[in-house]
């Protein structure tokens, strides 16, 4: 039976869930929380996937078999086959994320690297609202572009900005920049990120994990211009991200930006008992499944293992 | 002035000026000749040691040329500012053509010119990003 319950589950987490997450507007205003919830649910499916996949061959060998014959080789076959079938889920999962992060920790050095010397010396320090760590490089480029890449632990992170932004953007909001951007060095945004990024690549079909790994993203931004409101206001940061929309384009991350900026326009701010609903259930999420189906199955079939 | 004593900061500026000086030149430098072109008050091995740490992070060539070492930058200046850009936007996505398209997207005319052209000048031997 807990195979059953285990598969509904990884297939409801890894299909509708994600679908009606991405699509709901309550995230918006609670992105904290939001974010939480995006990783309970990732969580809970590959943990119920995992576990759907150990529990489905001893099913099969329960419906097939006669108690006593449930010993020996077929028992032996069924354990076998269970291992091997989580092994590809974890080994899969953890195989992405190994390779993801030592690629991409190589293409920030490189990145770093090429922006401190693309970066023009004598602006550097025309800004001086970093605090100390963050490293803020300004690149010449007449559209104004703000990211931000990690340093290595213990190392500087680099803000980068182009001229066209320090030309464009009045004070305040080229500070509310700086601390969006500096939100995401210090909150290290960056590996929240990346989990969802690798999800997606061990599992780009299976699972709705493109649209897990967009909404993450969208939420995180949120989460740093909540920083920069914080600090600076929220004329701001809506002023600067009016700036990033007014250099065109299309696409989603035009419309990205578009609808954080009509965010903070329209003052969206979740109310605390919205923020605890959504903590409780990410917790449940991940708790519920674990106590009322794995438990029980552990300990039905550690029993079962025993001779008869 | 020994590299001990220097500090990270004045290590990226001198870092940054040998790396004009192999942008402005004609052709692959002696340390020589980047220590000459650099008017500065530096010892030579200081010299030696940046374009020995460009060299390993692959942002410069080393050529052998009879006994001594040649230098030159691995792109040139502009192909170095058009692949981070399109570093940095293809950090949203993964595919790079997406990033291609989305930064000839975002950066409007100029600097897709820019682009193309630093595209369209052969990279000698320049080192791919990890990533391709």
């Amino acid at each position: 039976m807990a195979s059953v319950w285990l598969t509904g589950l990884a297939l409801v987490l890894a299909g509708p869930v994600p679908a009606l997450l991405a699509r709901a507007r309550w995230p918006r205003a609670v992105p904290r929380a939001a974010i939480v919830l995006w990783q309970a649910v990732a969580a809970a499916a590959v943990l119920a996937a995992v576990g759907s996949a150990l529990a489905a061959p001893e099913a099969l060998l329960r419906v097939l078999t006669h108690p006593r014959e449930r010993t020996g080789f077929p028992l032996l076959i069924a354990v076998g086959v269970a291992a091997v079938l989580a092994g590809l889920i974890v080994v899969r999962l953890f195989g992405v994320l190994v390779l993801l992060a030592v690629r991409t920790r190589m293409r920030r050095a490189r990145h770093r690297d090429m922006v401190d010397l693309l970066a023009r010396a004598e602006q550097n320090d025309a800004v001086g609202s970093l605090r100390a760590g963050t490293v803020l490089r300004v690149l010449d480029g007449a559209v104004p572009f703000a990211y931000c890449v990690p340093g290595r632990v213990g190392r500087e992170g680099r803000v980068v900005v182009t001229g066209a932004t320090l030309d464009t953007l009045g004070p305040d909001e080229l500070s509310a920049v700086i601390a969006h951007e500096q939100a995401h060095l210090d909150a290290r945004h960056d590996l929240v990120r990346e989990g969802f990024t690798a999800l997606h690549k061990a599992f780009p079909v299976v699972a709705r994990s493109r649209e897990a790994r967009d909404a993450v993203a969208l939420l995180l931004e949120m989460l740093a211009d909540d920083a920069g409101r914080r600090r600076h206001g929220d004329d701001a940061m809506a002023g600067a991200l009016d700036a990033f929309a007014s250099r065109g384009g299309e696409g989603t991350e035009h419309d990205d930006v578009l609808l954080r900026r009509d965010r903070i326009r329209a003052h969206v701010q979740g109310g605390r008992a919205l923020s605890v609903g959504i903590y409780l259930a990410a917790v449940a999420l991940v708790v519920v499944p674990t106590i009322t189906i794995v438990i029980p199955w552990l300990t039905d079939a550690l029993q079962g293992l025993r001779p008869l | 002035m020994s590299l001990g004593t220097l500090t990270c900061v004045a290590l990226g500026e001198l870092e940054r000026a040998v790396m004009a000086q192999l942008w402005s030149a004609d052709g692959p430098l002696t340390v020589r000749d980047v220590h000459d072109r650099l008017e500065r008050e530096l010892a030579y091995t200081t010299v030696m040691t940046v374009l020995g740490r460009l060299a390993k992070k692959g942002l410069v060539r080393q050529e052998r040329d009879g006994k001594a070492y040649r230098y030159a930058a691995a792109s040139s200046r502009e192909q170095m500012a058009a692949e981070v850009m399109i570093d940095a936007l293809g950090d949203v996505g993964e595919d790079r053509t997406a990033a291609l398209v989305a930064f000839v997207d975002r950066v409007g005319p100029e600097e897709a010119d820019a682009l193309r052209r630093a595209l369209d000048t052969p990279p000698q031997g320049m080192p791919r990003s990890p990533e391709s």
